[in-house]
């Protein structure tokens, strides 16, 4: 099982170019396509999911070509947009069995049968009979994971699915990701390195239409072990630290001083301590790599 | 902060596209109406010729306000929307922290909606101005430019409408968050408008209506309803009295709204919605913390079968179907538009306040306003269809599955159909409701299905084909409704830019029309063979609906056309080409047969062809020609072929003391053959007009007569023409149809200005009956006098035919039916044939033979007509001269045919909806017994027209309709009593003061009428009824008898208006001579009106009543135009202190009813004529019983423009 993706070109009518020649070979497993608000990924997942066409490029999945005959991809395709609403006035049962239908289960005690199912995995059990437009936030999530897993899905892409969850629905949600996902291609996009580091078994990171970086999330922090630096700077002194030193990431401690993660082949300077490298700074290194060029 | 958020909704809607196309399209309009109201289009097509201004202040409010009532459909878009759009797009929950008031926000949203549709409201004035002053417009037309008009119209309809209809458009979308809700309201406005409209045609219900109207147009009609041309051309709408309470209560009701919606309103977050059911509040807490749950799913079989993706279609549909049903804009529609659909029922085919039977067709006519209910659904529910997911930004759910276009598209394309069907059902539904309500029970359930189902459902499959590529195309499905209501509207009025041939306009071609007798008769064909024309063209647009159809996102136009390029595969190259060419390819057939084929005439081109006739030919009609006097016809008729061939002979006489060398042959364009008596040479053969001249060898002298055989065939019905009169069952053909005639015939422009352009004299019409060289022909023929008639008719074997004359003998032969007829008198040559699978009716009076062929179930009013024939027979007999014949028939024709009757000599042809199928309530609320009346009215003519003719002069007509309409009411007297005439009298009234106020040439007084209805008919009949009052009515009957028998039967010169004018005059009292002037000679109105009424007990137990009253009378000149009199002298004027203008009449010295009644209906204490000499008059009159009532000409006898205000209750003191 293999998604195969070459050349892809997308430029819209704004004059952005969402897709830039982009060329990726996806496996089975997890996949999470890392990369900051509009770096292009969603235009991506659009793409594979036959709602958006390229300006050039191909696309197969298997021996799918997904840009020809995309009625075959969609037929093994489970895909949840960054946002999506529903009909008004339907309980999460109706639209479910209505999702099933437009999906090919045609039997409908199968139908009956594996709504429940959907719903009892997603914990909809209870609110089966409650219009979905009144639903909560994460409520929503997964009803869009159980209209996702309706038809079995081999290809499942899943765009931005954990943005606004409380931390107990986003670990669900991931959960239940995870366990589908073994025996399929899954494709995960996220601007937050947690869930790719959490999940993933391969990755990309994406930005200004392009793929920077494809590498296995394991590999990614072995790559740079050693080169990341850290430091407590006072306020004042963050600036001129910028400006000295290839500075990935800073954040606050409580007493007002400043911790700047720092790549390096070397140890930068006097304080800087060794530290463990974190997928973060696989991204970080990514983007600012990306930018000086 | 109110200006802040006003100005921001105004940059928005001036950034977005749909407000130019908005304002471009009404600008459009605008231009185009009033430029062709003012004759813009005259060099393609027609002239527009009338004796009206079309830019006058009441035309120019008219047109202005008309125009921006259109603008309503879109207010639920731009003012309803203002609030609701903030939710929408959730900028509500930003923007309700920021620090502005409710008012301010609301003041600010309703004046900004208010404010962009007043752009358009400016361009449609500016369009209308532009439009009158385009070049190509005739100036004739047209009158100054003057600002006040706009400004009234503006001030009293415009603004006041938008104010009140914009607040609760407004209120109801930012409740409802729902357009759609707007959008309803904007309907059932229309519709209410609509029925009120229809409400206010009867006379009791215009003060209602004027109240109720929301638009104030009743209001205005309650003024303006009687305005004459003259008056229409120049007088500012009036704004007074109903039409401010009008506008005061509308705007009341406004306000008050707009106040309910600022109570109401709350920065709060949810939308105002109907439950029914109690809410329980319940804590709502979650149990789901981590936890990894084993997923096991059933294994399920993924099905992509041909059987279960049809499976899927029809559910899909289904599933759509029940969203378009339980939407409150398709209820809201249809139960408004059922409601309307009732009360159309019980309004349609009402003939002098009388209903007609609830024949199912009459159900199925009536349904026809639904039309626009069906169609609104149509165009907006494709586009919710079309856009429902993208707008519940569901579509990347439903796009994502493997769910193939034509299943996504088609399933929403059969909900439609869906619909529709459910829709067409409802009009069966109520129309059996309502037949079964007035107690009838034969349903046509097939007709009704056939009718529904198959003919009417494809007209709206034609067009949900087109709103479905429409709504594709546009993003916005209100725009999308908009821009086919637009087509829907503006198709067929491209006939008046010249856009003549329904090949070119979307789902235009012929129509149907059912009738008992006839069935759908021949149409049908023609019917379909245009319905699948256009059906071709539908299906091309649904093609490239599915390449256009918009699956998951795509940007540009550029990505449309690759994606539409891209899905240009499978059978769709095939199917696109092969509904193109069959468009193309019946399309060019019809052309073909129409315009190679067959000459076709442009309304232009027709117009100038009448133009060139008169040229050519009218030097002729001064040329003496011998007359018919002899007419012997062999008419075989083929119903089943629907064919006719006749031959025939006339005799004709010299009757001149010239010698005529010349024959002009004046025929049809029906395969025939002309063989004189002697010799002669065809000395010209026009084809356009067929009209022949045949030169005679030997010229013939004065007293020698020649004859004509002729042969007539209608040329060969073809597979798109009909080429004759013949019908399935029910022909009904006459003499000048089918047969040649004898010179000039006639047929001119009347426009004054428009025969300017073409060089042609003013039209005089008809002489003056004062020029004693224009009486040598009968208005009805100018070829012959009295003629001697026979016929043989032949017709199919299970068909009566009947052409005037006895019947001599019937047979059998060849499998046809013959019927031999001749006629014992000499009758005018006026004569004509039927034939259908008649019943027949008989019965006896005195020894006329009394007749009625009728169509089987037509037996419901056979007695009425029986009846109506007697009492007119016995009144003229009695009055006037004896019955010139032994029978008298009636002859059922097809409503198809018309609905009139027609008076031939002893032969009375009558359509099957003018009597036959009447619903006639005999109890006092009841309407006209027309079945009655006409039939008595037909009858009449036998004496008046068929014994007395009038010259073919001015004023020929009175001689005959007037005083056949006199009979009428004279008989109707007899059988209802003096009292119950003021109904009939009041209605004559309305119907000549409605109708002469769309006179486009002139009025005359009624000696010297044009022949219009409302002169002849109504006021003719009024007047010889009055004048029967003032003179008594054996009097006038003795006059009328004497008359009679100095003109019956005569040769010319002909008798006329004046003769008999003349011969009352003689026996009239000095003291009425007033009255031949006011009501024959000229055009003179009454204004007469009781002022005050009080009533007090005397000691002696009787009562006294005292009253005020008014009398004042005026005339109108043939324009419409009042005047007092030809000189100063002849007019007087009062003017009390507290009147502001005096008020004028002509000099009086009139004799008017003064009545008294009491309590109980009609019942008349007091009824007598005074002489009224003053306008304003005091009266005081002892009565022995208790006044109720008094009245100024209390039954309505005199021509009188307000016969509302001519009683009025007495107050007792």
């Amino acid at each position: 099982m293999e998604l195969l993706i070459k050349n892809l070109t997308k430029t819209y009518s704004n004059k952005v170019k969402a897709l830039d020649d982009v060329s990726l070979k996806i496996g089975v497993g997890m996949f999470g396509l890392l990369g900051p608000n509009g770096a292009g990924k969603s235009t991506l997942m659009r793409t594979i999911a036959t709602i958006q066409s390229p300006d050039s490029g191909e696309i197969h999945f298997n021996d799918i070509d997904v840009l020809v005959d995309q009625l075959s991809l969609r037929k093994v395709l489970g895909y949840l947009p960054q946002s999506f609403g529903v009909y008004p006035k339907m309980s999460a049962e109706q639209l479910l069995n209505y999702f099933a239908v437009l999906k090919g289960v045609n039997n409908k005690a199968e139908r009956k049968e594996l709504v429940n199912e959907l719903l009892e995995i997603t914990n909809l059990l209870d609110v089966k009979k409650k219009n979905v437009d009144g639903y909560s936030g994460g409520m929503k999530q997964r009803f869009g994971i159980a209209q996702l897993l309706l038809n079995d899905p081999k290809l499942i892409i899943v765009d931005e699915p954990t943005a606004g969850l409380d931390p107990a629905e986003r670990q669900r949600f991931l959960n239940v990701i995870r366990e589908v996902g073994t025996n399929c291609t899954v494709i995960f996009s996220t601007h937050i390195v947690e869930d790719v580091r959490e999940l993933c078994n391969d990755m990309a990171i994406m930005n200004g239409g392009k793929i920077l970086k494809h590498i296995r999330p394991v590999e990614a922090t072995k790559e740079i072990s050693g080169k990341i630096w850290i430091k407590a700077v006072k306020r004042d002194d963050l600036e001129k630290a910028e400006q000295k030193h290839n500075v990935l990431s800073s954040n606050y401690n409580v007493d007002n001083t400043i911790n700047i993660r720092v790549y390096n082949e070397k140890k930068p300077g006097l304080g800087f301590k060794k530290t463990e490298p974190q997928l973060d700074d696989v991204y970080f290194i990514a983007l600012k790599e990306d930018q000086k060029k | 902060m109110f200006f802040n958020i006003f100005k921001n909704e105004i940059s928005y809607w001036l950034d977005r596209p749909a407000f130019y196309v908005y304002s471009l399209i009404f600008l459009f309009i605008a231009v185009m109406t009033s430029g062709s109201a003012a004759g813009l289009f005259d060099s393609i097509t027609v002239t527009v010729g009338s004796s009206r201004i079309v830019n006058s202040p009441f035309a120019l409010s008219g047109l202005f306000a008309g125009l921006s009532s259109l603008v309503i459909f879109l207010y639920p878009s731009i003012i309803g929307v203002s609030v609701y759009r903030d939710f929408k797009s959730e900028m509500h929950t930003i923007l309700y922290s920021y620090p502005f008031t409710k008012l301010e926000y609301l003041l600010a949203k309703f004046f900004s909606g208010i404010f962009v549709v007043h752009i358009i409201v400016l361009l449609i004035a500016l369009g209308i101005g532009l439009g009158f002053n385009l070049p190509g417009t005739n100036p004739d037309l047209l009158t100054e430019f003057d600002i006040k008009p706009y400004l009234d119209a503006y001030i009293i309809y415009i603004l006041p409408n938008m104010l009140f209809t914009g607040a609760i458009v407004f209120g109801i979308v930012t409740f409802t968050r729902n357009i759609s809700a707007g959008f309803i309201f904007v309907i059932i406005i229309l519709i209410l408008q609509g029925f009120l409209a229809s409400f206010g045609q009867e006379q009791e219900n215009r003060l209602i209506a004027a109240l109720l109207d929301p638009f104030g147009d009743m209001a205005l009609d309650y003024y303006t309803r009687y305005w004459t041309v003259a008056e229409q051309n120049e007088l500012y709408i009036p704004i007074k009295g109903v039409f401010i309470y009008n506008r005061l209560i509308w705007l009341t009701i406004g306000f008050a709204v707009f106040i309910s919606i600022y109570r109401l309103f709350s920065f709060s977050q949810n939308a105002f919605t109907f439950s029914f059911r109690k809410k329980d509040s319940v804590r709502f807490t979650k149990s789901n913390f981590g936890g990894i749950t084993k997923i096991n799913l059933p294994k399920i079989n993924l099905n992509f079968s041909i059987k279960t993706q049809l499976n899927l279609f029809w559910r899909l549909s289904n599933i759509d179907f029940f969203y378009i049903i339980k939407s409150w804009p398709f209820i809201s529609i249809v139960i408004v538009g059922l409601l309307l659909n009732l009360v159309g029922l019980f309004e349609l085919g009402n003939i002098f306040g009388t209903a007609t039977l609830p024949r199912t067709w009459r159900m199925l006519e009536a349904g026809a306003p639904f039309s626009l209910a069906i169609n609104i659904c149509t165009f907006l529910y494709a586009g919710l269809l079309i856009h429902r997911s993208r707008i519940s930004n569901v579509n990347q759910l439903i796009d994502t599955t493997p769910t193939p276009n034509w299943i996504l598209l088609g399933s929403k394309f059969l909900a439609i159909i869906k619909m529709q069907i459910v829709l067409l059902s409802l009009i069966m539904i109520t129309g059996i409701i309502f037949q079964i309500y007035k107690g009838y029970y034969d349903f046509q359930i097939g007709l009704y299905i056939y009718e529904l189902i198959v003919l009417n459902l494809i007209y709206y499959v034609i067009w949900a084909l087109l709103s479905f590529f429409v709504q594709t195309l546009i993003p916005n499905p209100y725009l999308g409704l908009f821009v086919m209501i637009v087509l829907l509207i503006g198709i067929p009025l491209t006939s008046i830019a010249g856009i003549e041939q329904s090949i070119f306009k979307y789902n235009q071609g012929p129509g149907f029309s059912y009738s008992d007798m006839n069935g759908y008769g021949s149409g049908l064909q023609n019917y379909f063979v245009y319905k699948f024309y256009w059906l071709s063209l539908g299906i091309v647009f649904y093609i490239l609906t599915i390449l256009f159809y918009n699956r998951g996102l795509s940007s540009g136009i550029a990505e449309k056309f690759k994606i539409a390029k891209s899905r240009f595969n499978g059978k769709n190259p095939f199917f696109l080409s092969l509904f193109t060419l069959l468009f193309i390819s019946i399309g060019g057939y019809i052309y073909y047969v129409n315009n190679i084929l067959n000459v076709r005439k442009s309304a232009k081109e027709r117009e100038i062809e009448t133009v060139e006739w008169e040229k050519k030919y009218k030097k002729f009609e001064s040329y003496s020609q011998p007359r018919i006097v002899s007419v012997n016809v062999n008419v075989d008729l083929f119903p089943k072929s629907r064919n006719v061939s006749a031959s025939g002979k006339y005799i004709m006489v010299n009757k001149t003391k010239d010698v005529i060398d010349s024959i002009f042959l004046n025929h049809n364009r029906a395969i025939s053959t002309f063989e004189f008596s002697k010799e002669n040479s065809l000395v010209l053969e026009d084809t356009i007009y067929h009209f022949d001249i045949y030169k005679l060898k030997e010229p013939l002298s004065p007293g020698d007569s020649l004859n004509l055989e002729f042969s007539v065939k209608n040329q060969p019905n073809t597979f798109l023409r009909n080429n004759s009169p013949v019908i399935y069952n029910g022909t009904f053909v006459n003499n000048f149809t089918l047969f040649p005639s004898l010179g000039y015939s006639g047929g001119e422009l009347r426009d004054d200005k428009t025969r300017e352009k073409y060089g042609l004299p003013p039209n005089k019409l008809k002489p003056h009956p004062s020029n004693s060289t224009a009486l040598g022909n009968t208005y009805i023929s100018n070829d012959s006098d009295w003629v001697d008639f026979e016929a043989v008719v032949s017709t199919s074997k299970d068909q009566i035919a009947i052409a005037p004359g006895y019947l001599q003998k019937e047979w059998i032969e060849d499998d046809r039916r013959y019927f031999h007829y001749k006629m014992d008198s000499k009758i005018l040559n006026f004569y004509a044939f039927n034939s259908a699978d008649y019943q027949v009716a008989r019965d006896k009076w005195n020894d006329v033979n009394l007749e009625i062929y009728h169509h089987k179930g037509h037996e419901y009013n056979l007695d009425r007509m029986m009846k109506g024939m007697k009492a007119a027979l016995k009144y003229c007999s009695e009055n006037f001269s004896p019955y010139q014949h032994k029978q008298a028939r009636i002859i059922e024709f097809p409503r198809t045919t018309g609905t009139f009757a027609q008076s031939f000599p002893n032969t009375i042809p009558f359509s099957e909806t003018f009597g036959f199928i009447a619903d006639v309530d005999d109890s006092d609320e009841g309407g006209n017994d027309f079945a009655f009346v006409v039939t008595a009215h037909e009858i009449a003519h036998q004496w008046w027209a068929h014994q007395v003719i009038g010259a073919d002069v001015l004023g020929a007509t009175m001689l005959s309709e007037s005083l056949s309409e006199y009979v009428a009411l004279k008989v109707t007297e007899e059988v209802n009593g003096k009292n119950k005439m003021r109904k009939f009298l009041k209605r004559s009234l309305d119907t000549y003061l409605t109708q002469r106020t769309f006179e486009t040439k002139r009025e005359n007084a009624l000696m010297y009428n044009d022949g219009q209805g409302y002169i002849h008919y109504q006021k003719g009949s009024l007047i010889f009824y009055a004048l029967s009052d003032y003179i008594g009515e054996s009097l006038l009957n003795n006059t009328l008898s004497n008359y009679v028998e100095k003109v019956a039967f005569q040769s010319p010169p002909y008798t006329t208006s004046i003769e008999l004018v003349d011969d009352l005059r003689e026996v009239i009292p000095d003291s009425l001579n007033y009255v031949i002037k006011d009501m024959f000679e000229t055009i003179t109105l009454y204004e007469n009106r009781i002022l005050k009424a009080e009533s007090k007990e005397l000691e002696n137990g009787k009562y006294q009543v005292d009253f005020e009253f008014r009398v004042s009378k005026y005339r109108n000149d043939e324009k419409g135009k009042m005047f007092y009199g030809d000189e100063e002298r002849d007019s007087i004027f009062y003017k009390s202190d507290d009147m502001r203008k005096p008020e004028y009449s002509v000099y009086l010295e009139d004799y008017i009813d003064i009545g008294v009644f009491g309590e109980d209906d009609d019942n008349e204490l007091y009824l007598k004529k005074h002489k009224i000499t003053s306008i304003n008059n005091k009266l005081s009159i002892i009565l022995d019983q208790k006044p109720v009532e008094v009245g100024i000409d209390p039954y309505n006898k005199l021509i009188d423009t307000n016969s509302d205000d001519n009683r009025k209750k007495v107050e007792s003191l």
